[in-house]
């Protein structure tokens, strides 16, 4: 019971580090904190849902679809709208992401309705069994591809050009400019890369969780609870804070009533930012 | 300045009179109106004055709403000495958090107190036996006639608002104002010239939770329902904010001017499009953000809209001007 639930947790915390990977890339880099994070898993998953439904495209197959698509949208909200007010105050910022979040959540709500959606894949009920502990090989693939994508991250923002740029203009972006970074297409990328990221989370649960209009809300509530405990700029603080995540959520429920889950992650949230505001693992930049 | 005295003196006069000219339907519109310029009005201390985002002010609103819907309903306490019990623990609960997250700065107080914010709505929610939990709680409600019932909790409000105008007018010109600009500012500096910033800030915090929780507990007895989800809705501060940024940061007036601008659009559009209502309203503030971040106010006089404020506090070449990694510290 208590191995199993281990395991579970820590199967799904790898989608919660994408999550909260691409959550905190957005608040380290350009200082803003994305509401509509969440809103962009719930498109992702939407997206996977549709291809699936409309086209039979295999919700792990959709992946680079559900990735490429957002990142064009974020890359386009951030170019042509979100840059105006980018370098302004903690209001501006915050109140603008929740505008977005409300908008994006009721234009889902009148493509897709309120209706509960969810994938049912044919081969969902298929697993492998080690004693009493069984491996459920849908989670093992949304396990696997969580971890590959985070190791692509890790290797994009260490190794790749774009990757540094978009380290240096968070360390300084004064300095980032004065050396010829064209920082605000910089800012499009990072946003692009955090939603692509996000819509990959999303495509990674549809098949696992029912998709509704009001997913987005609770995801950032998550995804706060992630960056805060991983720290900013840490691609291991995040994957760390994913799957502590996972693991209290799901060993959590063997001991403590479901109705007080949220109140300790919260007061968690609020502990740590008070005691440890750079997360248990958090650094100044990227890496 | 005769001009501007003429005008209110207009204004107030409608506005007692209002009641008596109305339907019920349009009474009760104002008095939300007043509510929320109440609200925003209390919002506009700590986060215009002094420059600190507090987006879990509901937390002052549903603790206010609770204490007088439990006092009213399970001890059977009158209004008035419930109302004075919510003022109370509003404030005391404000200095508490304040010594605790005050010390946070930027994003980080933001998320703070919202943290802070929805862990008291999980504990209300599970203190079933106090607060009947999720169910939501009654309040008994006031005899008398629906005309009665309306311009009573109009006049509540509005007596609410010309008392929170009053006191941040008195604001925009006394000391304990001014320390607050200059805490918003540059709070280093401010320390330097001998303000004690901590006191400052708190003061602040607790005169914006004071008028939340006497507005949340007017709120319950108006109402007579309350329930966790709605008492601590971090969309309404979300609302408070788009309406300081409407109406301009800071000013005495701004609050007042843009929740008269945004419930008159909110009316408009949630009578032709209901449907799309939430979006449209989702469309409005991101247009506020882009495209009036003085606010109406900065027409009419100098008010200084959120951005230019804050943009003051971030100079380019002080190393706290970086977005991001740079000024995230809340403990330097």
């Amino acid at each position: 019971m208590l191995l199993q639930a281990v395991i579970n947790g820590l199967l799904f915390g790898a989608v919660y580090s994408t999550i909260g990977i691409g959550f905190s890339l957005v608040w380290g880099v350009m200082n803003i904190i994305n509401v509509a994070h969440g809103s962009f898993i719930m498109i992702g998953a939407y997206l996977s849902f549709t291809l699936y439904a409309a086209y039979g495209v295999d919700p792990f197959l959709s992946i680079p679809i559900v990735m490429a698509v957002l990142f064009g949208v974020a890359y386009v909200i951030q170019k042509f709208v979100l840059n105006r007010v980018v370098r302004g105050s903690v209001f501006i910022t915050l109140t603008f992401t929740f505008g977005l979040q409300i908008l994006i959540a009721n234009v889902c709500l009148l493509i897709w309705s309120a209706d509960y959606r969810s994938i049912k894949l044919p081969y969902s009920s298929a697993g492998i069994q080690i004693g009493q502990v069984v491996l459920p090989a849908v989670r093992l693939g949304i396990f696997a591809v969580a971890l590959v994508l985070t190791g692509l991250f890790y290797l994009f923002i260490r190794r790749t050009k774009t990757g540094v740029a978009i380290n240096a203009t968070a360390l300084n972006f004064e300095g980032a400019k004065t050396v010829g970074i064209d920082v605000f297409n910089i800012y499009a990328i990072t946003f692009g890369v955090s939603a692509a990221l996000a819509g990959a989370a999303g495509a990674l649960i549809a098949p696992i969780m029912s998709i509704n209009p009001f997913l987005g809300g609770p995801l950032v509530g998550k995804a706060f609870v992630i960056a805060i405990l991983g720290g900013l700029g840490s691609t291991i603080g995040a994957l760390v804070g994913g799957m502590v995540l996972g693991l209290v959520e799901t060993v959590g429920t063997l001991f403590i009533p479901s109705s007080y889950q949220e109140l300790l992650g919260f007061s968690v949230l609020v502990l740590v930012l008070v005691f440890r505001p750079q997360g248990l693992l958090g650094k100044r930049f990227y890496e | 300045m005769k001009a501007k005295w003429i005008v209110l003196a207009v204004l107030f006069v409608l506005f007692v009179a209002a009641p008596f000219l109305l339907t019920g339907f349009w009474v009760r519109l104002i008095t939300f109106t007043f509510m929320f310029a109440v609200l925003a009005s209390a919002l506009n201390i700590i986060a215009g004055f002094t420059g600190y985002a507090a987006f879990g002010n509901m937390v002052f609103f549903g603790l206010g709403a609770y204490t007088t819907a439990v006092l009213m309903n399970k001890v059977g306490l009158p209004f008035p000495v419930a109302l004075a019990a919510s003022a109370g623990i509003a404030v005391v609960m404000s200095i508490l958090l304040g010594l605790l997250l005050l010390r946070l700065k930027g994003h980080y107080f933001a998320l703070g107190t919202l943290g802070a914010a929805e862990a008291m709505k999980y504990i209300v929610e599970n203190m079933t036996s106090v607060t009947n939990g999720g169910r939501g709680i009654t309040v008994p409600s006031m005899r008398g006639s629906p005309f009665m019932h309306n311009t009573i909790f109009y006049f509540i409000m509005f007596g609410l608002l010309i008392l929170i105008i009053v006191v941040v007018w008195q604001l925009s010109r006394n000391r304990l104002g001014y320390a607050f600009k200059a805490i918003r500012a540059n709070e280093e500096a401010a320390g330097v010239l001998g303000i004690d910033q901590t006191r400052y800030k708190i003061t602040a915090w607790a005169l914006s939770a004071l008028f939340t929780g006497i507005t949340g507990a007017v709120y319950a007895y108006w109402f007579s329902y309350i329930d966790p989800p709605t008492v601590f809705d971090v969309m309404w501060v979300v609302k408070m904010f788009v309406i300081i940024l409407i109406g301009g940061a800071g000013t005495v007036f701004g609050p007042v001017i843009g929740a008269f601008i945004l419930e008159t659009i909110s009316e408009l559009v949630w009578s032709r499009f209901i449907n799309l209502h939430l979006g449209i309203l989702g469309l409005i503030i991101m247009l506020v953000v882009l495209f009036m971040p003085r606010g109406i106010i900065s027409v009419v006089t100098q008010g200084k809209g959120l951005r230019d404020l804050l943009q003051g506090r971030r100079r380019p070449s002080s190393p706290a001007a970086g977005p991001p990694s740079s000024s995230n510290g809340g403990q330097s």
